[in-house]
């Protein structure tokens, strides 16, 4: 089976009860979340007011569970519906808004945004055309000059106006 | 009556009035645009209105907000995709009408519908919110409490996959809100040695992200979705017999939607649905439901724009969000440094005149939009979203940014926006997790002093007629849509 077959294949078709999965995912979640509020410091009894700081987290964790147990038991007479595993595009997608979040970091906000400008159109399927180059080049400036000059947001200048700046 | 005068007076100027009218005419273009709702449009917003005073930057949000419900109904009934999910059943009737040449009348019906609605909700906005204010003046931090969780608890009847579900979600967003400093102790919790967390996780990128970045990703999904657009070659109003035959279902659509409007939790997606089945209930010929029935886009389009000032009432007066949209405004008055709740009342009379005249004009505003730019509007749909999208990613990433100009915003939202598709998979939405992070701080506080008065005994809560009658409710909310789930799965599984 190749991987675009393996992608189009439904997952969990009639295989598991409905919700035990995302149910076992939410309880994972719920206890790592619990054993960690055992790092929460202890307060003297009279600054906590009786009411420690980890408290309130670990009643909400409990109430997060009970209903997670409620629901998964709620659908062990059901078996779970079929869904399609995410499109490639859907994963491209996900894994762009990471690149774009460390590029912001790395090069500066105006070149991430003018690279996914152009990245992103070409991954969802545009063409390579001059309405392309003038959308990569107008917009991530436009963005950059709003913020920027407008609104008074201080950026990291990053590569492109390192550049600019050199050059003039 | 000062107050009022001295709102009416800030309406001279063209500054706020261009506001307004800016705010309509971008809430009736995203409104517009299939997968963009004015909830996710008040979010991107948001940092923008940061750097303006409270009465233009929360008039702003409120038009969009009024303007955004409306805007949905042009591209469910011209294209059969709705732009919001309170218009999802406006499409039931309006796109079969536009097949067969009404394009303009249903346009027309929804637009004359949304009008009475929105005005009907403001007018309900005015009289109830001040008196919803006065009552809750006797509040104390046990009713708080309680009033908190019962908003929580409503989480159980909104729309959505299940109630649980919702229930669920509204319990990870109260979690969220723990991380940070715990204000009576100063101790930090979850935040991994990391400073920028000891002041708690900025919900606004969390909502930019849930419904902006989760929204991205699922767009990716639909690439290939083509969508049939109908001409339209002229909107014509409906005539004075075709909206009198509807006036009744209007009348009707406005009652239902206000009071949905007014619990807490409940919007403009549940006031459509409820006030398209009474229209159809109450209809002598229901034949033509389905097929092009005009009061089938009357009762939605009146029932969800009803539900829009009404949701403001619990936001205003009592600091608790009556949908997820005003969950977004009630972030936006806190980030403001205002206090939501009675004594906005008292503190700030011009700013809540303000937001009822805004309304008002973003009303009165998107009629005329509807029916003189429809056509204009539904073009909207012709930008490809190929070049939309990444727009929409990139002003989510830079908005979240710009609130303190801080990297770990832009994580934060992009981390939401993976969380948020993710849950949605599994019928998660996005709206209760906002909630339970907006009311979060509020139960964790108002729990913490209720225990100090009552020297830490729990039965202290028993002793207080408001706080026992709304956990009674709460428990009602809880437990009547669990019930009813455990039944219709009871039900499929019978008939299976």
């Amino acid at each position: 089976m190749t991987v675009q077959q393996q992608m189009k294949r439904p997952a969990q078709a009639g295989r598991l009860p409905r919700d035990l999965a995302i149910g076992a995912v939410v309880l994972a979640f719920t206890a790592v979340t619990y054993w960690i509020s055992f790092d929460i410091g202890e307060a003297p009894a009279a600054l906590a007011q009786n009411v420690q700081p980890a408290t309130f987290p670990r009643m909400v964790l409990a109430v997060i569970a009970s209903l997670t147990v409620v629901m998964m038991a709620l659908g062990l007479q059901h078996k779970d519906r079929a869904r399609d595993f995410p499109k490639p595009v859907m994963l491209m997608t996900g894994a762009l808004m990471v690149a774009f979040a460390i590029a912001f970091e790395a090069i500066g906000p105006l070149a991430a945004m003018t690279l996914f400008c152009v990245v992103m159109p070409l991954i969802w399927g545009a063409g390579k055309s001059a309405g392309l180059i003038a959308y990569a080049l107008l917009f991530p400036f436009a963005i950059y000059m709003l913020f920027g000059v407008v609104l008074d947001v201080n950026f990291p200048p990053g590569l492109i106006i390192n550049l600019l700046g050199k050059l003039f | 009556m000062d107050s009022f005068l001295l709102a009416l007076a800030g309406f001279s100027d063209p500054y706020l009035l261009g506001i307004v009218i800016l705010g309509t005419l971008g809430g009736v273009l995203v409104g517009a645009m299939p997968g963009l709702s004015s909830t996710m449009a008040t979010a991107l917003l948001l940092p923008f209105t940061l750097s303006m005073d409270p009465v233009p930057a929360i008039a702003l949000l409120s038009a969009l907000y009024c303007a955004g419900t409306f805007g949905g109904s042009i591209t469910a009934i011209l294209v059969n995709a709705p732009g919001a999910p309170p218009a999802a059943a406006t499409a039931f009737d309006g796109y079969p009408l536009a097949q067969k040449g009404y394009a303009g009348k249903a346009l027309g019906m929804a637009a004359v519908s949304s009008v009475i609605g929105g005005i009907f909700s403001i007018i309900v906005l005015i009289v109830a919110a001040p008196l919803l204010s006065r009552l809750a003046y006797n509040f104390g931090p046990p009713e708080y409490f309680a009033l908190a969780l019962f908003g929580l608890s409503m989480l159980a009847t909104i729309s959505g996959e299940s109630a649980i579900k919702n229930l669920i979600g509204g319990a990870i967003g109260v979690l969220i809100a723990t991380v940070g400093m715990d204000f009576t102790t100063g101790i930090e919790r979850f935040t991994f040695g990391n400073w920028e967390l000891s002041e708690g996780i900025n919900f606004i990128p969390v909502m930019i992200g849930l419904f902006a970045g989760a929204e991205f990703i699922k767009q990716s999904g639909k690439l290939n979705e083509g969508r049939v657009a109908i001409a339209l070659n002229a909107v014509r109003l409906p005539d004075w017999a075709e909206i009198k035959s509807c006036f009744g279902t209007i009348a009707r659509s406005c009652g239902i939607g206000s009071f949905i409007g007014l619990l807490p939790a409940e919007g403009g997606t549940v006031a459509a649905m409820m006030g398209y089945n009474e229209a159809k209930r109450f209809a002598k010929d229901k034949s033509q439901f389905g097929k092009g029935d005009l009061r089938g886009i009357a009762g939605p389009e009146a029932a969800n724009n009803a539900a829009t000032g009404a949701a403001m009432v619990p936001t205003l007066a009592l600091g608790i969000p009556g949908s997820a949209t005003t969950a977004i405004i009630l972030g936006a008055l806190m980030a403001q440094g205002l206090r939501p709740g009675p004594h906005l009342f008292t503190e700030q009379p011009t700013l809540l005149y303000s937001i009822f005249l805004a309304m008002l004009i973003a009303n009165l505003a998107f009629g005329l939009f509807g029916f003189f730019g429809a056509k204009l509007f539904a073009r909207i749909t012709l930008i490809p979203i190929q070049f939309l999208w990444p727009s929409v990613f990139i002003l989510s990433c830079v908005g979240a940014y710009a609130l303190n100009q801080s990297l770990l915003d832009v994580w934060t939202m992009i981390f939401a926006g993976l969380l948020g598709f993710g849950a949605q998979r599994y019928g998660f939405a996005a709206a209760p997790i906002i909630m339970g992070l907006i009311l979060g701080g509020l139960v964790e506080g108002t729990l913490k002093q209720s225990l100090i008065i009552f020297d830490h005994q729990w039965t202290g809560f028993l002793g207080r007629p408001i706080v026992v009658t709304l956990l009674i409710l709460t428990v009602l909310s809880v437990s009547l849509p669990l019930i009813s789930e455990v039944r219709l799965r009871r039900r499929k599984a019978a008939a299976a």
